[in-house]
Protein backbone atom coordinates (compact mmCIF):
# COMPACT_ATOMS: atom_id res chain seq x y z
CA UNK A 1 0.00 0.00 0.00
CA UNK A 2 0.94 3.07 -1.42
CA UNK A 3 1.75 6.02 1.56
CA UNK A 4 -0.29 9.20 1.18
CA UNK A 5 0.86 10.79 4.42
CA UNK A 6 4.33 11.35 6.33
CA UNK A 7 4.79 11.86 9.70
CA UNK A 8 6.08 13.86 12.66
CA UNK A 9 5.94 12.70 16.38
CA UNK A 10 7.07 15.34 18.41
CA UNK A 11 6.70 14.30 22.18
CA UNK A 12 9.48 14.65 25.46
CA UNK A 13 8.64 10.92 26.39
CA UNK A 14 10.57 8.42 24.11
CA UNK A 15 8.11 5.86 25.18
CA UNK A 16 5.54 7.56 23.92
CA UNK A 17 7.09 8.65 20.59
CA UNK A 18 7.73 4.13 19.86
CA UNK A 19 4.15 3.48 20.72
CA UNK A 20 3.17 6.13 17.99
CA UNK A 21 5.39 5.28 15.81
CA UNK A 22 4.83 1.65 16.18
CA UNK A 23 0.90 1.74 15.95
CA UNK A 24 1.85 4.02 12.60
CA UNK A 25 3.06 1.16 11.48
CA UNK A 26 1.39 -1.32 11.59
CA UNK A 27 -1.44 0.96 9.95
CA UNK A 28 0.68 1.20 6.91
CA UNK A 29 4.40 -0.14 7.14
CA UNK A 30 5.34 2.51 4.35
CA UNK A 31 4.40 5.71 6.07
CA UNK A 32 7.22 7.43 6.70
CA UNK A 33 7.72 8.64 10.27
CA UNK A 34 10.71 11.18 11.91
CA UNK A 35 10.49 11.61 15.53
CA UNK A 36 11.41 14.73 17.68
CA UNK A 37 11.90 14.62 21.58
CA UNK A 38 12.44 18.49 21.44
CA UNK A 39 10.19 20.72 19.61
CA UNK A 40 12.46 23.43 18.98
CA UNK A 41 14.79 20.63 16.94
CA UNK A 42 11.34 19.77 15.12
CA UNK A 43 10.56 23.60 14.45
CA UNK A 44 14.15 23.84 12.67
CA UNK A 45 13.44 21.00 10.48
CA UNK A 46 10.02 22.31 9.51
CA UNK A 47 11.52 25.67 8.79
CA UNK A 48 14.11 24.34 6.61
CA UNK A 49 11.48 22.99 4.73
CA UNK A 50 12.75 19.79 4.60
CA UNK A 51 10.09 17.97 3.46
CA UNK A 52 9.94 14.03 3.33
CA UNK A 53 9.03 11.67 0.36
CA UNK A 54 8.09 14.42 -1.74
CA UNK A 55 5.44 15.96 -1.39
CA UNK A 56 3.56 13.57 0.82
CA UNK A 57 1.36 15.77 2.92
CA UNK A 58 2.87 15.64 6.92
CA UNK A 59 0.50 14.94 9.93
CA UNK A 60 2.19 16.16 12.91
CA UNK A 61 1.43 14.76 15.81
CA UNK A 62 2.18 17.15 18.91
CA UNK A 63 2.30 16.69 22.50
CA UNK A 64 1.39 19.78 24.81
CA UNK A 65 3.32 19.91 27.68
CA UNK A 66 6.91 19.36 26.92
CA UNK A 67 10.10 21.20 28.63
CA UNK A 68 11.80 24.26 27.13
CA UNK A 69 9.61 24.78 23.98
CA UNK A 70 5.86 23.28 24.60
CA UNK A 71 3.05 22.32 22.19
CA UNK A 72 1.67 25.83 22.18
CA UNK A 73 4.91 27.93 21.55
CA UNK A 74 5.61 25.43 18.82
CA UNK A 75 2.58 26.40 17.58
CA UNK A 76 2.85 29.63 17.62
CA UNK A 77 6.53 29.31 16.12
CA UNK A 78 5.26 27.26 13.43
CA UNK A 79 2.31 29.83 12.24
CA UNK A 80 5.25 32.53 11.81
CA UNK A 81 6.46 30.29 8.98
CA UNK A 82 6.12 31.25 5.66
CA UNK A 83 2.55 29.89 4.58
CA UNK A 84 4.04 27.82 1.86
CA UNK A 85 6.19 25.66 4.46
CA UNK A 86 2.77 25.65 6.50
CA UNK A 87 0.41 24.34 3.64
CA UNK A 88 2.47 20.65 4.13
CA UNK A 89 1.43 20.19 7.13
CA UNK A 90 -1.47 19.09 9.09
CA UNK A 91 -1.09 19.63 13.43
CA UNK A 92 -2.63 17.30 15.25
CA UNK A 93 -2.78 17.57 19.26
CA UNK A 94 -1.60 14.02 20.88
CA UNK A 95 -1.77 14.47 24.65
CA UNK A 96 -3.21 13.73 28.05
CA UNK A 97 -6.49 15.28 28.70
CA UNK A 98 -6.93 15.81 32.60
CA UNK A 99 -9.71 17.41 34.66
CA UNK A 100 -7.37 19.10 36.38
CA UNK A 101 -6.20 20.93 33.63
CA UNK A 102 -7.25 24.32 33.81
CA UNK A 103 -10.20 24.36 31.05
CA UNK A 104 -9.42 27.68 29.88
CA UNK A 105 -6.01 26.19 27.70
CA UNK A 106 -8.39 23.88 26.33
CA UNK A 107 -10.16 26.17 25.06
CA UNK A 108 -7.61 27.96 23.92
CA UNK A 109 -6.21 24.94 21.67
CA UNK A 110 -8.42 26.14 19.10
CA UNK A 111 -7.84 29.43 19.48
CA UNK A 112 -4.73 28.84 16.96
CA UNK A 113 -5.72 28.72 13.65
CA UNK A 114 -3.59 25.77 13.04
CA UNK A 115 -4.81 23.34 15.17
CA UNK A 116 -8.47 21.62 14.47
CA UNK A 117 -7.90 18.17 16.19
CA UNK A 118 -7.09 16.97 19.82
CA UNK A 119 -6.05 13.22 20.16
CA UNK A 120 -6.20 12.27 23.98
CA UNK A 121 -3.40 9.63 24.93
CA UNK A 122 -3.32 6.65 24.77
CA UNK A 123 -3.14 6.43 21.09
CA UNK A 124 -5.34 3.28 20.19
CA UNK A 125 -5.78 2.03 16.98
CA UNK A 126 -9.60 3.16 16.29
CA UNK A 127 -8.55 6.25 17.64
CA UNK A 128 -5.46 6.46 15.05
CA UNK A 129 -8.19 4.89 12.38
CA UNK A 130 -10.68 7.36 12.67
CA UNK A 131 -8.16 10.23 12.79
CA UNK A 132 -6.81 9.51 9.27
CA UNK A 133 -10.01 8.41 7.92
CA UNK A 134 -11.10 12.39 8.75
CA UNK A 135 -7.88 13.43 7.63
CA UNK A 136 -8.49 11.73 3.72
CA UNK A 137 -11.92 13.35 4.37
CA UNK A 138 -10.63 16.41 4.63
CA UNK A 139 -12.27 17.56 7.41
CA UNK A 140 -8.77 18.42 9.08
CA UNK A 141 -6.83 20.56 7.36
CA UNK B 1 12.01 46.43 74.13
CA UNK B 2 9.33 46.93 71.39
CA UNK B 3 9.44 49.84 68.91
CA UNK B 4 7.14 52.32 70.58
CA UNK B 5 3.64 52.77 68.34
CA UNK B 6 3.37 55.69 66.07
CA UNK B 7 0.72 57.86 66.46
CA UNK B 8 -0.46 60.89 64.59
CA UNK B 9 -2.14 63.47 65.94
CA UNK B 10 -4.38 66.31 63.85
CA UNK B 11 -5.21 69.68 64.94
CA UNK B 12 -5.49 73.37 64.28
CA UNK B 13 -4.61 74.21 67.49
CA UNK B 14 -1.05 74.20 68.25
CA UNK B 15 -1.49 74.39 71.93
CA UNK B 16 -3.55 70.88 71.71
CA UNK B 17 -0.52 69.40 70.19
CA UNK B 18 1.94 70.25 72.38
CA UNK B 19 -0.34 69.06 75.34
CA UNK B 20 -0.93 65.94 73.68
CA UNK B 21 2.49 65.10 72.65
CA UNK B 22 3.66 65.84 76.08
CA UNK B 23 1.75 63.92 78.18
CA UNK B 24 2.58 60.58 75.93
CA UNK B 25 5.82 61.22 74.08
CA UNK B 26 7.18 58.79 76.55
CA UNK B 27 5.46 56.01 76.01
CA UNK B 28 4.77 56.39 71.85
CA UNK B 29 6.52 58.57 69.25
CA UNK B 30 3.94 60.99 68.32
CA UNK B 31 3.71 63.12 65.12
CA UNK B 32 1.61 66.01 65.80
CA UNK B 33 0.50 68.15 62.04
CA UNK B 34 -1.17 71.81 62.24
CA UNK B 35 -3.43 70.61 58.73
CA UNK B 36 -4.61 68.10 56.56
CA UNK B 37 -1.88 68.36 54.01
CA UNK B 38 1.17 68.12 56.73
CA UNK B 39 -0.95 65.19 58.24
CA UNK B 40 -0.58 63.56 55.00
CA UNK B 41 2.62 64.18 54.13
CA UNK B 42 3.65 62.19 57.16
CA UNK B 43 1.37 59.61 56.03
CA UNK B 44 3.04 58.90 52.85
CA UNK B 45 6.64 59.53 54.30
CA UNK B 46 6.40 56.83 57.57
CA UNK B 47 3.85 53.92 56.64
CA UNK B 48 4.34 52.31 59.99
CA UNK B 49 1.72 55.06 61.63
CA UNK B 50 -0.73 52.73 63.29
CA UNK B 51 -3.03 55.32 65.14
CA UNK B 52 -4.23 58.57 64.06
CA UNK B 53 -6.14 61.46 65.89
CA UNK B 54 -8.05 63.96 64.45
CA UNK B 55 -9.93 67.18 65.69
CA UNK B 56 -13.30 67.61 63.85
CA UNK B 57 -13.53 71.26 63.83
CA UNK B 58 -10.54 72.53 61.49
CA UNK B 59 -10.61 75.06 59.16
CA UNK B 60 -11.19 74.64 55.48
CA UNK B 61 -11.60 70.22 55.84
CA UNK B 62 -13.22 68.87 58.48
CA UNK B 63 -11.69 65.90 60.41
CA UNK B 64 -14.95 63.86 58.58
CA UNK B 65 -13.67 64.69 55.17
CA UNK B 66 -9.52 64.21 56.47
CA UNK B 67 -10.59 60.54 57.74
CA UNK B 68 -12.58 60.05 54.20
CA UNK B 69 -10.12 60.56 52.27
CA UNK B 70 -7.10 58.62 53.71
CA UNK B 71 -9.28 55.40 53.99
CA UNK B 72 -8.95 55.00 50.56
CA UNK B 73 -5.50 56.15 50.11
CA UNK B 74 -3.95 55.28 53.43
CA UNK B 75 -6.46 52.34 54.32
CA UNK B 76 -3.79 50.75 57.58
CA UNK B 77 -3.83 52.91 60.32
CA UNK B 78 -5.96 52.96 62.79
CA UNK B 79 -8.65 56.50 62.91
CA UNK B 80 -9.97 57.87 65.89
CA UNK B 81 -11.74 61.20 66.35
CA UNK B 82 -11.76 63.66 68.65
CA UNK B 83 -14.38 66.64 69.26
CA UNK B 84 -14.69 69.33 71.58
CA UNK B 85 -19.02 69.02 70.61
CA UNK B 86 -21.60 66.16 71.22
CA UNK B 87 -21.95 66.80 67.71
CA UNK B 88 -23.99 63.95 67.55
CA UNK B 89 -24.09 64.44 63.71
CA UNK B 90 -20.43 64.64 62.56
CA UNK B 91 -20.22 61.58 65.29
CA UNK B 92 -22.53 59.92 62.83
CA UNK B 93 -20.46 61.20 59.41
CA UNK B 94 -17.33 59.80 61.39
CA UNK B 95 -18.66 56.55 61.62
CA UNK B 96 -20.54 56.04 58.12
CA UNK B 97 -17.53 58.06 55.69
CA UNK B 98 -14.25 57.72 57.70
CA UNK B 99 -15.07 54.47 59.45
CA UNK B 100 -13.42 55.79 62.40
CA UNK B 101 -12.60 52.79 65.20
CA UNK B 102 -13.52 55.54 67.92
CA UNK B 103 -14.40 58.66 69.03
CA UNK B 104 -12.73 60.67 72.48
CA UNK B 105 -14.35 63.35 73.72
CA UNK B 106 -12.22 66.71 74.00
CA UNK B 107 -11.12 67.73 76.53
CA UNK B 108 -9.88 64.35 76.62
CA UNK B 109 -8.42 62.95 79.54
CA UNK B 110 -4.99 60.78 78.98
CA UNK B 111 -6.62 57.27 80.55
CA UNK B 112 -9.43 57.57 77.38
CA UNK B 113 -6.17 58.41 75.25
CA UNK B 114 -4.22 55.28 76.60
CA UNK B 115 -6.94 53.13 76.12
CA UNK B 116 -8.51 54.00 72.60
CA UNK B 117 -4.21 53.81 71.24
CA UNK B 118 -4.31 50.30 73.32
CA UNK B 119 -7.30 48.80 71.43
CA UNK B 120 -6.90 50.89 68.27
CA UNK B 121 -3.21 49.22 68.24
CA UNK B 122 -4.52 45.48 69.12
CA UNK B 123 -7.30 46.00 65.97
CA UNK B 124 -4.01 47.00 63.37
CA UNK B 125 -2.36 44.07 64.66
CA UNK B 126 -4.69 41.67 64.01
CA UNK B 127 -5.67 43.10 60.56
CA UNK B 128 -1.76 43.23 59.84
CA UNK B 129 -1.94 39.49 60.64
CA UNK B 130 -4.79 38.73 58.63
CA UNK B 131 -3.68 40.36 56.13
CA UNK B 132 0.04 38.31 56.40
CA UNK B 133 -2.14 34.90 56.53
CA UNK B 134 -4.19 36.10 53.79
CA UNK B 135 -0.69 36.18 51.80
CA UNK B 136 0.76 33.03 53.30
CA UNK B 137 -2.95 31.54 52.04
CA UNK B 138 -2.68 32.67 48.70
CA UNK B 139 0.97 31.47 48.15
CA UNK B 140 -0.24 28.17 49.26
CA UNK B 141 -3.22 27.89 47.39
CA UNK B 142 -1.14 28.68 44.36
CA UNK B 143 1.24 26.19 44.28
CA UNK B 144 -1.69 23.77 44.73
CA UNK B 145 -2.89 24.69 42.06
CA UNK B 146 0.41 24.53 40.12
CA UNK B 147 0.47 21.14 42.03
CA UNK B 148 -2.71 19.43 40.76
CA UNK B 149 -2.02 20.70 36.91
CA UNK B 150 1.46 19.17 36.97
CA UNK B 151 0.20 16.21 38.41
CA UNK B 152 -1.81 15.46 35.37
CA UNK B 153 1.28 15.30 33.38
CA UNK B 154 3.84 14.28 35.24
CA UNK B 155 1.64 10.89 37.26
CA UNK B 156 -0.80 10.33 33.87
CA UNK B 157 1.73 10.84 31.17
CA UNK B 158 3.85 8.08 32.32
CA UNK B 159 0.96 5.78 33.14
CA UNK B 160 -0.80 6.99 29.60
CA UNK B 161 2.51 6.01 27.81
CA UNK B 162 2.27 2.41 29.72
CA UNK B 163 -1.30 2.12 28.61
CA UNK B 164 -0.54 2.84 25.07
CA UNK B 165 2.62 0.49 25.26
CA UNK B 166 0.35 -2.62 26.73
CA UNK B 167 -2.17 -1.92 24.02
CA UNK B 168 0.05 -2.03 21.36
CA UNK B 169 1.86 -5.00 23.17
CA UNK B 170 -1.31 -7.01 22.24
CA UNK B 171 -0.55 -7.28 18.24
CA UNK B 172 3.30 -7.51 19.09
CA UNK B 173 4.87 -10.77 17.90
CA UNK B 174 8.99 -10.16 17.60
CA UNK B 175 10.61 -10.54 20.56
CA UNK B 176 13.25 -7.91 20.18
CA UNK B 177 10.42 -5.17 19.60
CA UNK B 178 9.03 -6.65 22.78
CA UNK B 179 11.74 -6.03 24.82
CA UNK B 180 12.73 -2.98 23.07
CA UNK B 181 9.51 -1.65 24.47
CA UNK B 182 10.04 -3.41 27.97
CA UNK B 183 12.98 -1.02 28.21
CA UNK B 184 11.22 1.88 27.68
CA UNK B 185 7.94 1.03 29.93
CA UNK B 186 10.89 0.61 32.44
CA UNK B 187 12.21 4.00 32.02
CA UNK B 188 8.69 5.40 32.57
CA UNK B 189 7.71 3.27 35.58
CA UNK B 190 11.08 4.31 37.00
CA UNK B 191 10.38 7.94 36.21
CA UNK B 192 7.15 7.61 37.74
CA UNK B 193 8.61 6.49 40.82
CA UNK B 194 11.01 9.00 41.15
CA UNK B 195 8.03 11.28 41.08
CA UNK B 196 6.31 10.18 43.78
CA UNK B 197 9.66 9.71 46.07
CA UNK B 198 10.01 13.23 45.26
CA UNK B 199 6.58 14.17 46.09
CA UNK B 200 7.50 12.81 49.23
CA UNK B 201 10.27 15.10 50.07
CA UNK B 202 8.46 17.75 48.88
CA UNK B 203 5.51 16.94 51.39
CA UNK B 204 8.16 16.35 54.32
CA UNK B 205 10.53 19.58 53.46
CA UNK B 206 6.78 21.67 53.84
CA UNK B 207 5.32 20.22 57.07
CA UNK B 208 8.27 18.68 59.08
CA UNK B 209 9.92 20.04 62.33
CA UNK B 210 13.27 20.44 62.32
CA UNK B 211 15.23 17.78 64.10
CA UNK B 212 19.01 19.31 65.31
CA UNK B 213 21.76 16.42 65.29
CA UNK B 214 25.33 16.72 65.53
CA UNK B 215 26.28 16.27 61.98
CA UNK B 216 29.20 14.34 60.90
CA UNK B 217 29.78 15.48 56.92
CA UNK B 218 31.89 12.60 56.65
CA UNK B 219 29.96 10.46 57.57
CA UNK B 220 26.87 11.36 54.92
CA UNK B 221 29.93 11.64 52.38
CA UNK B 222 30.60 8.20 52.49
CA UNK B 223 26.85 7.07 52.47
CA UNK B 224 26.61 8.97 49.29
CA UNK B 225 29.72 7.99 47.80
CA UNK B 226 28.50 4.56 48.08
CA UNK B 227 25.58 5.36 46.54
CA UNK B 228 27.39 7.42 43.49
CA UNK B 229 30.37 5.12 43.12
CA UNK B 230 28.50 2.78 40.89
CA UNK B 231 27.18 5.62 38.48
CA UNK B 232 30.44 6.80 38.36
CA UNK B 233 32.11 3.52 37.45
CA UNK B 234 29.39 3.16 34.53
CA UNK B 235 29.17 6.60 33.13
CA UNK B 236 33.22 7.12 33.91
CA UNK B 237 32.96 9.85 35.68
CA UNK B 238 35.43 10.80 38.11
CA UNK B 239 34.11 11.46 41.46
CA UNK B 240 36.39 13.22 43.97
CA UNK B 241 34.89 14.22 47.53
CA UNK B 242 37.09 16.36 49.96
CA UNK B 243 35.47 17.70 53.46
CA UNK B 244 37.39 19.40 55.88
CA UNK B 245 36.26 19.60 59.48
CA UNK B 246 37.63 20.40 62.29
CA UNK B 247 34.83 21.63 64.28
CA UNK B 248 31.23 20.27 65.69
CA UNK B 249 28.36 21.25 63.35
CA UNK B 250 24.43 20.96 64.31
CA UNK B 251 21.85 20.73 62.01
CA UNK B 252 18.70 18.59 60.81
CA UNK B 253 20.49 15.37 58.93
CA UNK B 254 17.20 15.00 56.68
CA UNK B 255 17.16 18.36 54.83
CA UNK B 256 20.87 18.52 54.62
CA UNK B 257 21.12 14.85 52.98
CA UNK B 258 18.49 15.85 50.64
CA UNK B 259 20.44 19.15 49.43
CA UNK B 260 23.80 16.46 48.70
CA UNK B 261 21.94 14.01 47.45
CA UNK B 262 19.68 16.14 44.69
CA UNK B 263 22.62 18.48 43.70
CA UNK B 264 24.86 15.40 43.41
CA UNK B 265 22.37 13.78 41.43
CA UNK B 266 21.75 16.36 38.99
CA UNK B 267 25.69 16.77 38.76
CA UNK B 268 25.95 12.71 37.64
CA UNK B 269 22.39 13.13 35.33
CA UNK B 270 23.58 16.25 33.18
CA UNK B 271 27.24 14.89 32.40
CA UNK B 272 27.74 15.34 28.54
CA UNK B 273 27.87 11.75 27.23
CA UNK B 274 30.42 12.49 24.81
CA UNK B 275 32.98 14.13 26.80
CA UNK B 276 36.13 12.13 27.73
CA UNK B 277 37.02 13.78 31.18
CA UNK B 278 33.87 13.60 33.17
CA UNK B 279 34.33 14.56 36.74
CA UNK B 280 31.81 15.63 39.66
CA UNK B 281 33.91 17.22 42.61
CA UNK B 282 32.28 18.02 46.65
CA UNK B 283 34.27 20.70 48.39
CA UNK B 284 33.26 20.59 52.32
CA UNK B 285 34.72 22.73 54.44
CA UNK B 286 33.70 23.49 58.08
CA UNK B 287 34.82 26.70 59.41
CA UNK B 288 33.42 29.05 61.77
CA UNK B 289 29.56 27.63 62.02
CA UNK B 290 29.46 27.60 58.93
CA UNK B 291 29.22 24.48 56.24
CA UNK B 292 30.28 25.84 52.84
CA UNK B 293 29.81 23.07 50.17
CA UNK B 294 30.99 23.62 46.38
CA UNK B 295 29.70 20.58 44.01
CA UNK B 296 31.32 21.14 40.93
CA UNK B 297 30.68 19.03 37.85
CA UNK B 298 31.94 18.81 34.02
CA UNK B 299 28.55 18.30 32.41
CA UNK B 300 26.02 20.29 29.86
CA UNK B 301 26.14 23.36 31.68
CA UNK B 302 22.37 25.79 32.10
CA UNK B 303 21.40 27.92 29.71
CA UNK B 304 22.14 31.54 31.53
CA UNK B 305 18.34 32.62 30.53
CA UNK B 306 17.02 30.24 32.80
CA UNK B 307 19.34 30.10 35.88
CA UNK B 308 16.93 32.65 37.40
CA UNK B 309 14.33 29.09 37.07
CA UNK B 310 15.97 26.44 38.06
CA UNK B 311 15.21 26.85 41.60
CA UNK B 312 11.11 27.13 40.40
CA UNK B 313 8.82 24.15 41.34
CA UNK B 314 8.48 21.83 38.14
CA UNK B 315 10.74 24.13 36.23
CA UNK B 316 13.03 21.61 33.90
CA UNK B 317 15.66 23.06 31.55
CA UNK B 318 16.61 20.11 29.62
CA UNK B 319 14.44 17.82 27.68
CA UNK B 320 17.16 15.53 27.24
CA UNK B 321 17.50 13.61 30.63
CA UNK B 322 14.03 12.51 32.63
CA UNK B 323 13.33 15.77 35.43
CA UNK B 324 10.58 15.77 37.55
CA UNK B 325 10.90 19.51 38.31
CA UNK B 326 10.95 18.86 41.91
CA UNK B 327 14.51 18.82 42.62
CA UNK B 328 16.37 21.99 42.44
CA UNK B 329 12.83 23.48 44.43
CA UNK B 330 13.09 20.57 47.45
CA UNK B 331 16.74 21.66 46.98
CA UNK B 332 15.76 25.28 47.89
CA UNK B 333 12.98 24.43 50.32
CA UNK B 334 15.43 22.14 52.35
CA UNK B 335 17.64 25.76 52.53
CA UNK B 336 15.50 27.98 53.70
CA UNK B 337 14.71 25.66 56.21
CA UNK B 338 18.02 25.47 57.63
CA UNK B 339 18.96 29.05 56.86
CA UNK B 340 21.39 28.28 54.43
CA UNK B 341 21.85 29.55 50.82
CA UNK B 342 22.88 28.82 47.33
CA UNK B 343 24.36 30.06 44.24
CA UNK B 344 25.05 28.58 40.99
CA UNK B 345 27.30 29.60 38.36
CA UNK B 346 27.08 27.88 35.32
CA UNK B 347 29.08 28.17 31.66
CA UNK B 348 27.03 26.25 28.72
CA UNK B 349 28.40 22.67 27.47
CA UNK B 350 31.35 23.37 30.52
CA UNK B 351 29.80 22.60 33.73
CA UNK B 352 28.03 24.10 37.02
CA UNK B 353 28.83 25.09 40.38
CA UNK B 354 26.52 24.83 43.28
CA UNK B 355 27.69 26.92 46.33
CA UNK B 356 26.04 26.15 49.38
CA UNK B 357 26.13 27.23 52.53
CA UNK B 358 24.33 26.37 55.95
CA UNK B 359 24.53 27.91 59.44
CA UNK B 360 25.75 25.17 62.25
CA UNK B 361 22.53 24.98 64.69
Amino acid sequence: MKAEFSFIIIDDSELDCFVTKKFLERTNKNFVIEIFNNAEHALDTIGKNHSLEGDLPTIILLDLQMPRMNGFKFVEEFEKLSPEIQKNYIIIILTVLSPSRDPKDLYGIFTYRKINSIVEKPLTKDKLNSLLNEVRMGSIK
Amino acid sequence: MAEKIKILYVDDEPENLVGFKASLRLDYQIFTAVNIPEAIRYLDKDPEIRVIFCDQRMPGKTGVDFFEEIRITHPLPVRIMLTAYTDVDSIIDAINKGHIFRYVRKPWIEADIIWAIDEANKFYMANSMLAIKNDELQKAYNELNKFAYSVSHDIRGPLSGILGAINLARDVDDVDEMKEMLFLMEKSVTKLNTYVLSMHDYYSLQRGELKITEIDFNNIMDELKAIYSVNSKINHVTFKVNVKQDEVFFSDKAPLRLILNNLLSNAFKYQDKSSKNKSVEVDIEIKKSEAVIYIRDTGIGILASHLGEIFNLFFRSNSLEVGSGFGLYNVKSALVKLNGHIEVDSVLHQGTTFKVTIPST
